[in-house]
């Protein structure tokens, strides 16, 4: 190539085109990338080494932080790293609220997301919508949890505190209002606009080969036909109690995994009706004694959940003290930041960089850590 | 692919919100309430707040320093600390106000504060949060999201009617688990070694036992108490009173964690743990005249410092009022030697049968000996005197329990009386159930005392454990007369209603009501009202300064004599942990007054 | 389908375990030694486990050894099954397993750079999240963070109060 054509584009970490901080720095020739790498760790702030200074319940407070979309996911996993090394049985009814809890992460996760991919082609309008029904659902967070993006509501041996049956109500009333309403403003003004879907189909495509090399999984791997989730083949929670489909598509590309989005949220829903129907009554803990001294015995697990991006898992050592010995964080779209820009990215325009970034869901702080 | 619709007109769906009313709240014009539960500032109740540092503990952040606050007083049960919050450190994560001890700290439902001072976002939360206006409470702790262990575990015991068939020990124990368990409950907060006599490590060494260590706990009780077989069953465990996790659940059981500690490990290990196998020498005597808790205490301390001790005690084994007052089914003499065999390990030689004043003069141990301590205790008891008492069939407790412990038989009648409402009154009481139950099959005792029931100064425990042994109470009665039959047996107590003990001075001055007169009828009156000591000894030969009944002494336990040091029941009082106290106390004092520095 | 006694029969025949466990329902861990490490992988690869989760490191400082953990995991299966092998700390070499999975250049890039642990075969162990770091590798326990700011870092004073660590 000629040297005097190639320019290097630092791409990030402060764009409104990247899904939060994190850089791609790439060459490109024209219009097209030709080599691309990832500029990660803006936004490493250290926390598999500090949950190894802290008690178990302390880390409660700092885990969910390492994801800052769907941060539930974070603290169900700690907590179900937990209770397998220590073998503690979670109750009936905390499995339930643990689902709804994350279904609902779920919900608010995809739209916001779908707000960021229409943002990532221009269509602001789409961008606004997305934060503003995540933040319905951030306030049926506020009351149940007391917080709306940090819940720390999820801890080793059931949930926080109960939930009353108004709450409940409340629920289904935004379940129905998004059902009825919302989504199918969204799915007029977004999904059946020409502009976006012209400007998604065939882009960013990775194969089904390409995605089982990489260790992607989530939307990337059901774009391409496999109706592989964790929540069927590893089922954790409730979800062996509920009943749904795993939508999937044929062609690989950034519109089928955003059409996946916007059908996991309808399944969502669905599950939630189903589980808030069916909760059964009981204790939301088992009592683990004093907080200050929790100690589980030695020993190891790898525990995963499906997240909205795809699997998420901790790997969890304990030596028997009273703090982990070691957190290690798999986040569902490290290979697809750190490998598959490298590999994938090379042969797109440069204008549909970040739908590449925003579509396949890429998280920086899960794999900054 | 195919299946997809498109329409160019899709995005006119948007322009139906032009009339519909905005989703934004225009705030502040419009208020924007937090949730029921929100967490919000800090709210904290400085009255209620003990000073802990529990939250502190918890935080992940470390955003709480605790500060020292003029206007709060550092008294019993509660530190003059209060939190203090860092709000550019805090995350709001709300697990200070699930560990709160007492319950004081709160959440209010206020999320906003504007200042341009980075200082003022420190703040020592009071009942009104960083605004300093008042809002509805947010997040509260409740029963699940508790992080504390509120429920104790309880202790095996002996059932009433086991107890009392012999002089068997009450308490069994702790299994492991049941001590591992109970010793997580502790927060570690360190009120109890504020409030403890001794100021013993009660934290440390319950982490000890917590962290399966029991050498550390050993190494941490022996630094302030030698004597913990005896502590860990009949301590009056003050610490108790004020654990924090006392305000909203159970006290820790840390006088049966002393026990499991020192149980659980072997006396022959003792001095390997404890650093004492080779201990050097110095060529200085100290005199210790009594075996009691405080003499032998100082024993204790002045030999692992490298003295010579030598003690005196005029009865025919070491213990004092721990072998001849507190009854076997509390303390059992194997636990009592255990400790007392330590001691003499160390090389503290003991004189049994000499009574200072009579085989030896107190003027001849200071010739022979650089320092003395005296701890003789209170063995005489008293008597209430009224008429009748000068009988035969009239005793002393302090007398009949030191036969009792040294195996001698006792008179048992069939229906006995005891005066008295303090815990040599329960330890008589409870001793003769047992030896009426051997003898006749039943008990039939009546404790009668001036005190009401919420005045007596016995201890709870021992009053209903006496009642489940089939003891009968009748508190709040004076002791009028003893009447006598012609053949010299006793027919009844006569009592009359003891309207009051303490008069507005809180001075001891009962009145009574003659009209309203009880009687109880007996053959047999034990008198527990109280003891006196013989300190002729000391004040036949040296002018020595008094505080009131008792013996003066400084910080050091130094009499106003300064070779002479006392310590327990002559100079201070009233239980073992506080003759323990004085005793190490008196081994500081001593080891500085021989070296010239006090 | 196998379930997950067959796996372990299947280990046991074909590799050299040092240890095999089942931990919990669809959850096996193997322990192996380090020359059977990598043969391990392929060999698993050919069996259905096509799926590499990711790779950890646990730094054991008392037992002078990292340990490093390979998460598989098999869509057929739908069983997750951790690899272990413990090397010695110092040096802290071993193979890479770039060959088996690309995807793998990545994640022992981040051990390279957290634990300091090398990978033979891999030449591309610059640094990924850190920048211009000079010490020692940050997860490594005998890395001390407090003292590490209290070297690097003036601690600011509010309210008149002096900070104390």
């Amino acid at each position: 190539m000629d040297k005097s054509t190639q320019t290097e584009i630092f791409f990030g970490p402060n764009h409104p085109g990247v899904p939060g901080n994190y850089g791609i720095i790439y060459e490109f020739e024209g219009d097209t990338v030709t080599s691309a790498k990832a500029n990660a760790g803006h936004l490493h702030r250290g926390f598999e080494k500090l949950m190894e200074e802290r008690l178990w319940i302390k880390n409660t407070a700092l885990v969910p932080r390492i994801c800052v979309e769907e941060p539930d996911i974070n603290e169900m996993v700690y907590a179900m790293g937990f209770e397998a090394i220590g073998e503690i049985e979670v109750p009936r009814r905390a499995d339930y609220i643990r689902s709804i809890i994350l279904e609902l992460a779920r919900i608010q996760g995809h739209i916001f997301s779908i707000g960021g991919n229409a943002a990532g082609i221009g269509q602001y309008t789409v961008m606004h919508w997305g934060t503003l029904t995540r933040d319905y659902i951030l306030d049926i967070f506020e009351e149940i949890t007391g917080a709306r993006v940090y819940h720390i509501y999820i801890r080793p041996g059931g949930v926080r505190q109960d939930i009353e049956d108004e709450t409940f109500d409340k629920i289904l009333d935004l379940m129905d209002e998004l059902e009825n309403e919302r989504f199918p403003d969204l799915e007029k003004t977004l999904f059946e606009n020409p502009n976006a879907q012209k400007r998604w189909q065939g882009k960013a495509v990775i194969t089904k080969e390409e995605a089982v090399e990489m260790g992607a999984t989530g939307p990337v791997l059901r774009a391409n036909g496999v109706p592989h989730d964790l929540r069927k083949m590893m089922p954790y929670a409730a979800y062996d109690d509920v009943e749904f489909e795993v939508p999937t598509y044929e062609n690989g590309d950034a519109w089928d995994r955003i059409k996946i989005a916007r059908d996991d949220m309808l399944q969502s829903i669905k599950i939630i009706r189903q589980l808030i129907q069916n909760i059964p009554d009981g204790p939301v803990q088992t009592d683990l004694g004093n907080g200050l001294k929790y100690k589980i015995p030695k020993g190891d697990a790898y525990v995963k959940i499906e997240s909205k991006r795809g699997e998420y898992g901790y790997y969890m050592v304990s030596d028997g003290g009273l703090k982990p010995y070691r957190v290690h964080v798999r986040g569902a779209s490290t290979p697809l930041g750190l490998y598959g820009v490298r590999e994938f990215l090379p042969g797109t325009r440069i204008a549909d960089v970040p739908v590449w970034a925003k579509s396949l869901g890429i998280c920086p702080p899960e794999f900054d850590r | 692919m195919a299946n997809d619709k498109k329409s160019i007109f899709s995005p006119v769906t948007a322009f139906k919100n032009l009339v519909k009313k905005p989703e934004t709240v225009r705030y502040p014009a419009e208020s924007n309430d937090a949730a029921k539960r929100y967490r919000g500032f800090h709210i904290n109740d400085l009255e209620e707040c003990i000073g802990c540092s529990t939250c502190q503990e918890v935080c992940v952040n470390d955003a709480i320093s605790m500060v020292e606050m003029l206007d709060v007083p550092a008294e019993e049960g509660q530190r003059n600390e209060r939190p203090q919050i860092d709000y550019g450190r805090c995350c709001w994560c709300g697990l200070c106000v699930d560990v709160c001890t007492t319950g004081s700290l709160e959440m209010s439902r206020d999320y906003s504060y504007i200042d341009l001072d980075p200082d003022t976002f420190i703040v020592t939360p009071d009942q009104h949060d960083i605004n300093k206006v008042d809002h509805p409470l947010g997040y509260l702790r409740d029963e699940n999201s508790d992080l504390l262990d509120l429920k104790r575990i309880d202790i095996e015991m002996l059932d009433p009617e086991a107890r009392v068939d012999s002089f068997i020990e009450i308490v069994e124990g702790f299994s492991k688990e049941q001590a591992e368990k109970e010793a997580s409950r502790c927060v570690e907060c360190e009120i109890c070694t504020d409030t403890c006599p001794a100021n013993m490590n009660i934290p440390q060494y319950i982490r000890g036992i917590f962290d399966e260590e029991l050498e550390e706990s050993v190494q941490q009780i022996y630094e302030d108490n030698p004597l913990p077989e005896v502590c860990g069953r009949v301590c009056t465990h003050k610490c108790e009173g004020v654990c924090a996790i006392s305000h909203r659940g159970e006290a820790v059981s840390i006088r049966w964690l002393k026990r499991y500690a020192v149980d659980n490990v072997d006396s022959a290990d003792y001095k390997k743990i404890l650093g004492t196998e080779k201990i050097e020498q110095n060529n200085k005597k100290i005199a210790v005249v009594g075996a009691g808790p405080a003499g032998l205490s100082a024993a204790h301390y002045l030999s692992v410092m490298g003295y010579q001790i030598t003690v005196y005690e005029d009865k025919e084994n070491a213990g004092g009022m721990m072998r001849y007052g507190i009854p076997e089914y509390r303390l059992p003499y194997d636990a009592l030697d255990k400790d007392i065999n330590y001691i003499k390990s160390l090389g503290v030689d003991f004189v049994f049968n000499t009574r200072v004043g009579e085989d030896i003069t107190l003027d001849e141990l200071h010739e022979q000996y650089d320092a003395v301590f005296a701890a003789t205790g209170l063995h005489n008891g008293r008597s209430t005197r009224v008429p009748g008492t000068d009988n035969n069939n009239v005793y002393q407790a302090v007398n009949l329990l030191a036969d009792i412990a040294r195996g001698k038989e006792v008179p048992v009648t069939k229906n006995l009386v005891v005066i008295g409402g303090g815990n040599v009154a329960m330890d008589i009481a409870r001793s003769m159930a047992r030896l009426q139950m051997e003898k006749y099959g039943e008990v039939n005792i009546t404790v009668t005392s001036l005190e009401t029931e919420d005045i007596m100064p016995a201890d709870q425990e021992e009053i209903e454990e006496a009642r489940e042994e089939g003891i009968v109470f009748k508190p709040g009665r004076g002791p009028k007369e003893i009447e006598v039959n012609e053949d010299g047996s006793l027919a009844q107590l006569c009592t009359n209603c003891c309207v009051s003990v303490f008069d507005e001075e809180m001075n001891f001055n009962p009145t009574f009501d003659d009209s309203d007169i009880e009687n109880y009828e007996c053959d047999m009156v034990i008198e527990a009202i109280g003891q006196g000591g013989d300190n002729s000894y000391i004040d036949d030969q040296f002018e020595i300064e008094y505080a009131g009944p008792r013996i003066k002494i400084n910080d050091f336990s130094q009499t106003s004599v300064d070779w002479l040091f006392a310590g327990g029941d002559i100079a201070r009082g009233p239980d073992v942990i506080n003759a323990i106290r004085t005793g190490h106390d008196a081994a500081v004092g001593i080891d500085k007054y021989l070296n010239d520095e006090l | 389908m196998r379930n997950e006694k067959e796996l372990l029969e299947l280990i046991n025949v074909h590799l050299e375990p040092q240890a095999v466990e089942i931990k919990r329902e669809q959850n096996v861990s193997v322990e192996l030694a380090p020359k059977n490490l990598i043969q391990a992988l392929s060999f698993l690869k050919s069996h259905s486990y096509q799926h590499l989760s990711t790779i950890s490191c646990v730094d054991w400082l008392e037992e002078g050894a990292f340990e490093l953990v390979y998460h598989l995991f098999s869509y057929d299966d739908y069983i997750n099954i951790s690899l272990k092998t413990r090397i010695k700390r110092e040096p802290g070499i071993f193979q890479t397993a770039k060959e088996i999975w690309p995807v793998a250049e990545f994640y022992e890039r981040d051990i390279h750079e957290f634990f300091g642990v090398e990978f033979k075969g891999n030449d591309n162990l610059e640094e990924m999240i850190l920048e211009n770091w000079q010490h020692l590798p940050p997860m490594r326990k005998d890395f001390d963070t407090r003292e590490f700011v209290n070297d690097q870092y003036e601690w600011r004073d509010y309210n008149g109060q002096k900070h104390t660590d």
